[in-house]
């Protein structure tokens, strides 16, 4: 978690009721929760009082048989208890486990929905928060939060009951150690927290300073700086040393301090009770009721405040995930899409202006600039340009990744705004030049896991790349998992599996950002083929580094400076003598040459 | 469990703190044992004086008994409070000895640890990720530091509880204690089952914990991919599939953990129902008292947690002795790179030439050689130059020079000598190294250029820094020099960062300066200044440039252009593009890209 995140924070009503908000589909077992809460909160106290009625009666008067049926009731009402309790802390558990499910899927949902401008803007380790560990916090809060404090809260009541039934002056004596150890309990939690809080600073910086010098471990060598980073690690394992010695000093005296007020408190029982004994006001087995009941008053207050911690965090958690909930960027879906039959794949850019931003005098910082071409179906443009010249982000807007600022882009003579997204992205199939391939096999980084590509499909596909051969030769073939350690693909050989992802879904129009990296010629070849193999028959805008695909472009685009200065064949362009002629010589000679 | 052995040293450096708190701990658990005896005194008391107190009801001397009642009961209840006290302090003692002692074994633990992971080299590095070498060094340590203090400390009081609070229960009834301890093993073997099921399913949830957060991070990060194939749907329904086993996962652990506060209320329960219902008997035949049965009670009350706590010791030595031995894997790993018996402690000094010898290397066995029959020398303070294309070897080159790689076939010499014979620490400390990617530590820009060496004064970093064209931005930072960068600091720009490692290596006032394609990042420029700072030292130190672009070497005395492994051509400059070779297309690509970039 970044350090401007706080962990806690103070109680909120209304962030509260938004939280429990998150139960209401699951009220009837809440209600079965509280129930047995309830229920066992009241068992607990009863054994003590039982306990007093066998010894006062049954034992007193020598009635073995009435002490039989005595015990018999204690063990029915002990194993109830025990079967309350346990389906009631399973029950809260799984209350919570299903309401935190149902949120993160709701928060992972809307992050997808999410457009791409919203990612390029937030750090992504701020958003995995969000989907963990922020909606983890909740879970205790909805689990055990509500119906635990419920549940301790009857629990006290009940055994104040007990004690003031069986008797008053007894009663208010043990009570009396109350505010004592209230007050040494909240002591502790405050004291404790603070350590707490310096102990986990100190962990984190133990944790980043190893990360940072494992991962730098090299630069640690090579600089001979072993002494040196020895000692500052020794500083810092040393106060986190410290610090947690400081945590032991604060355990080291709360438990012991909270066994003497228990038994101050017992010791007062015996003093009163024995004084009352002689009065005939309470009998023995009213004593050895209060001694357990002396004990049993003080989880009940512990756990409170353990929960209200609790509580704490997660208010903090709520609040950043339903900030991130409130702010819904997704792009909307026309209200009355079109639906385009047969699709033919013609595109059209008409005076396209875009900005990702604005410059510092609130002007839009333009990066395309009155953008219009036209794009048969069945033909392939080949873009060209120096970096920053707005080539990628003709084929971002293409696919909608963004909203165009002025003019418009239609397909197929559609509007792009007037289609689903959904369809209009069936219809494009993209290859991006940094490849991006999931953990998993080969065979689902081709389909995407996508269950209608069969297997068949996507071998089919890679073989007509050309990307079968290799993928055979690995050690689990299809099933070979790509982020395994030790197993490297070449960046030749993920170019391939993209393409032959590309192909496996079959699209009308091909969107594709070569790559520049010089590969081997035997690679060159083969992605080569790979690409005529992709590109036949469809509608295709190509950012081409490539000559060959320039040279077969139908129509080269020459960017610069987001407009397109000059337009053509490959041919036609080199004649004219312009800026494409400089940049052949520049980039594309030299692969004429080593072809 | 034998690699728990490995500890005992440290049991022996601590024993000031071992032998006084175990002491404690013995102290403390005998006073706790004493109040049930008393309170037991106290409850039989009461019955004979209501009986006395009865008998001389409305005399004078029922006063005095009621006095003396009173005060024979202040007393047992105030020692009942002394006990606890006193019991208390000891433990207080305890807990600060041994468990303070714990952490002090944990301390030296990792800084060992830490040491040692120092010393070892590349291949430890390829096989250890580095959130593997962080468990090692966090939740592997703190697991053996809990058997080392909590684990001994539990089972050190509860031995001394329980055979005190059985004997003493012996004593009053040997029937009675047998039938009231019936339960107690239950409670230490449900106690060991269930410690060890939460272990288990706790790490269940923490491993599916772990995949569900990089299944999000590889969402988010390919989420270009997801979107543009229309897969945000399916993308869903994986991540349910994961969410909904991570709920499976957590409810498996519920289960168990649903299960400790029912088996502590069964087994303590009936613990208790059995002291009533057995020694309810023995009352009524006269063999015990009331007082007994209380003081039963609160045996069994005492007993609950040093009896629960044996159970739990057990599992917790059973992960303790998991954790030690893979950190035995660590402490056994030897170091690759390191002074031998070839080092000859002699040297002292690197002047700075540097020759290759028919070098060879392959980073794996069953691959194709990266470095293939590599030949080269240069003298100290000339420059050499290499180049070529991306995979080439250019780097895993200029890595064997400071020894971070070694040739499998074939020597590197620097100044005539093998580098295995030069001490490590002399070759590497005259030595200036800026890698291709760029790593820099979240300290200050003056603490990372300092970083090359401690002791630079402020003068010797402003000069460093002006020599790497760094000057202008650190003064444009807010803090200037002392501007912290990384996570918790502003982030530099590539070409920032390269600058400031070149600064790093510059203020060593190195012998041997690489630059391993250290430039590519900033334009060129800054790339030409850099250069004819770096031009001031030629002849003084020995410097190798790795580079892409042509103008970074084209000034050096010789330089050498890789191709798969080999050397291709070599030669100055204007030899190179004599030969009209990969050089010399290399060097007029770079000329048109220059004037391109002037292209309105």
């Amino acid at each position: 978690m970044s350090q401007d995140e706080n962990d806690t924070r103070g109680f909120d009503g209304r962030l509260f009721r938004r939280i429990l908000a998150h139960l209401v589909p699951y009220r009837r077992w809440v209600a079965l929760a509280f129930a047995t809460v309830l229920a066992a909160a009241y068992l607990g106290p009863l054994r003590p009082k039982l306990i007093q009625v066998a010894i006062d009666r049954d034992i007193a008067s020598g009635d073995l048989e009435s002490l039989g049926r005595m015990v018999m009731l204690l063990v029915v009402v002990l194993a109830g208890e025990a079967v309350l309790s346990f389906v009631n802390e399973y029950l809260t558990q799984w209350i919570g486990q299903s309401a935190i499910y149902d949120l993160r899927s709701r928060v992972h949902r809307h992050l997808l929905r999410q457009p791409l401008a919203f990612f390029d803007r937030t750090p992504i380790g701020r958003l995995i928060t969000r989907a963990t560990s922020d909606v983890e916090s909740l879970s205790q809060v909805l689990s055990s939060g509500v119906i635990t404090i419920l549940g301790d809260l009857t629990k006290l009541i009940f055994i104040g009951w007990f004690m003031f039934s069986l008797d008053v002056t007894l009663a208010l004596v043990t009570i009396a150690v109350m505010p004592v150890m209230l007050w040494a309990t909240l002591w502790f939690k405050k004291k404790v927290e603070d350590a707490y809080r310096d102990t986990r600073r100190q962990v984190a910086r133990l944790n980043s300073f190893l990360q940072e010098h494992v991962s730098g471990m090299r630069v640690v060598q090579m600089f001979s700086r072993e002494r040196e980073e020895l000692r500052r690690f020794r500083g810092i394992n040393d106060d986190h040393r410290q610090a947690h010695i400081r945590t032991i000093f604060y355990f080291a005296l709360f438990w012991p301090a909270v066994d003497i007020i228990g038994s101050s408190a017992v010791g007062l029982v015996l003093w009163f009770g024995g004084l009352r004994a002689m009065d005939g006001a309470v009998s023995i087995g009213v004593l050895i009721a209060f001694l357990q009941y002396a004990r049993q008053f003080f989880e009940p207050i512990r756990n409170l405040s353990d929960q209200f911690n609790v509580l704490q965090s997660g208010m903090a958690g709520a609040e950043r995930i339903f900030t991130l909930l409130d702010r819904d960027e997704a792009i909307p879906e026309p209200a009355s899409p079109v639906t385009l039959e047969a699709p033919r794949g013609e595109i059209e850019f008409r005076d396209v202006w875009f900005a990702y931003g604005s410059k510092p005098d609130g002007e839009p910082d333009w990066v395309l600039r009155g953008v219009s071409f036209r794009v048969e179906p069945g033909q392939s443009v080949a873009i060209v340009g120096a970096t920053g010249a707005g080539k990628s982000t003709i084929i971002q807007l293409l696919l909608r990744f963004h909203d165009v600022g002025r003019g418009s882009i239609l397909v197929d003579g559609v509007d792009l705004r007037d289609l689903r997204i959904a369809d209009l992205r069936r219809r494009l199939g993209l290859v991006l030049q940094d490849v991006f391939l999931f953990s998993g096999s080969v065979e689902d980084n081709i389909s995407l896991g996508n269950t209608d590509i069969p297997p068949d499909r996507v071998r089919d596909a890679a073989r007509r790349i050309g990307a079968h051969a290799f993928i055979e030769r690995l050690r689990d073939g299809y099933g070979q998992d790509v982020r395994e350690r030790g197993v490297t693909l070449s960046h030749g050989q993920r170019q391939l599996l993209s393409f032959a992802r590309a192909l496996a879904y079959d699209p009308r129009i091909l969107v594709l950002d070569e790559a520049t990296s010089s590969v081997d010629t035997e690679t060159e070849q083969v992605i080569q083929r790979a690409l005529e193999q992709l590109l036949d028959g469809r509608t295709s805008i190509v950012i081409a580094h490539r000559l060959s695909t320039i040279q077969h472009a139908d129509q080269i685009l020459v960017m610069h400076r987001g407009e397109i200065r000059e337009r053509g064949t490959h041919q036609e362009l080199l004649a004219a003598g312009g800026l494409y002629r400089r940049l052949y010589e520049l980039q594309y000679r030299e692969q004429e040459r080593a072809a | 469990m034998g690699s728990l052995s490995n500890l005992n040293s440290y049991y022996w450096k601590y024993r000031r703190l071992f032998i006084p708190g175990l002491l404690c701990a013995i102290a403390s658990s005998v006073f706790a044992i004493i109040v049930p005896g008393v309170v037991r005194q106290a409850v039989d008391v009461i019955p004979q004086m209501v009986t006395t107190y009865g008998g001389f009801a409305d005399t004078p001397a029922a006063g005095s008994i009621r006095r003396t009642l009173g005060q024979s009961l202040a007393v047992s209840g105030g020692l009942v409070l002394l006990l606890s006290v006193l019991s208390g302090v000891f433990s207080f003692l305890m807990r600060q000895t041994v468990v303070v002692a714990s952490r002090h074994i944990e301390f030296d633990l990792r800084n060992r640890l830490y040491e040692h992971i120092q010393t070892l080299s590349h291949a430890f590095y390829v096989r250890h990720s580095t959130g593997d070498l962080i468990t090692r060094s966090t939740s592997d340590i703190e697991q053996v530091r809990r058997y080392i203090g909590p684990a001994l400390m539990y089972s050190t009081r509860a031995i001394v509880t329980i055979v005190t609070a059985i004997t003493a229960m012996f004593i009053i009834s040997p029937r009675l204690t047998l039938y009231a301890l019936v339960p107690m093993p239950f409670l230490a073997l449900s106690v060991f089952f269930l410690a060890r099921g939460v272990h288990r399913r706790s790490d269940a949830v923490q491993e599916q914990y772990s995949s569900l957060t990089s299944r999000v991070q590889e969402t988010l990060s390919g989420i270009r991919v997801l979107k543009a194939y229309v897969r945000e749907e399916d993308e869903q329904a994986a991540f349910d599939r994961e969410s909904s086993e991570y709920r499976r996962r957590s409810l498996g652990l519920a289960f168990v953990e649903a299960a400790w506060h029912p088996v502590f209320v069964v087994i303590v329960g009936l613990s208790t129902i059995i002291v009533v219902w057995q020694g309810g008997r023995l009352v009524v035949g006269g063999t015990i008292t009331l007082g007994n049965i209380a003081e039963y009670i609160l045996y069994v009350a005492l007993m609950t947690w040093p009896v629960a706590a044996f159970g739990y010791v057990i599992s917790m030595v059973q992960r303790a002795s998991a954790s030690m031995a893979r950190l035995q894997v660590i402490f056994d790993a030897k170091p690759e790179i390191a002074d031998g018996d070839l080092t000859e402690s002699g040297v002292t000094r690197v002047e700075g030439g540097i020759a290759f010898d028919r070098v060879r290397f392959r980073y794996e066995a069953d691959r194709d050689p990266v470095l293939d029959d590599v030949t080269l020398s240069v003298g100290p303070g000339s420059t050499l130059g290499i180049v070529g294309r991306t995979g080439s070897g250019k780097s895993t080159l200029v890595e064997m020079i400071p020894r971070l790689l070694q040739p499998d076939e074939g020597r590197v010499l620097v100044d005539g000598r093998d580098v295995r014979e030069i001490p490590l620490h002399v070759l590497r400390e005259a030595i200036g190294y800026v890698s291709q990617d760029v790593f820099l530590f979240s300290d200050s820009i003056a603490g990372n250029i300092a970083f090359g060496r401690m002791d630079a004064p402020v003068e010797d970093i402003r000069r460093a820094a002006g020599e790497a064209d760094l000057l202008e931005s650190v003064e444009s930072f807010p803090d200037g020099f002392e501007t912290v960068v990384g996570e918790r600091g502003i982030t530099l720009s590539g070409g920032q960062k390269q600058r400031t490692a070149i600064a790093r290596a510059l203020v060593r006032e190195p012998r041997i300066l690489i630059l391993d394609d250290a430039l590519s990042a900033v334009d060129t420029a800054t790339e030409r200044r850099i250069l004819s700072h770096l031009r001031t030292h030629f002849g003084k130190r020995t410097i190798v440039i790795v580079s892409h672009r042509i103008s970074a070497v084209q000034d050096a005395d010789h330089i050498l252009v890789l191709d798969g492994g080999r050397v291709s051509e070599a030669g100055t400059h204007d030899e190179l593009l004599a030969r009209e070779g990969l050089y010399a297309s290399l060097y007029r690509k770079q000329l048109l890209e220059e004037e391109f970039a002037t292209l309105a």
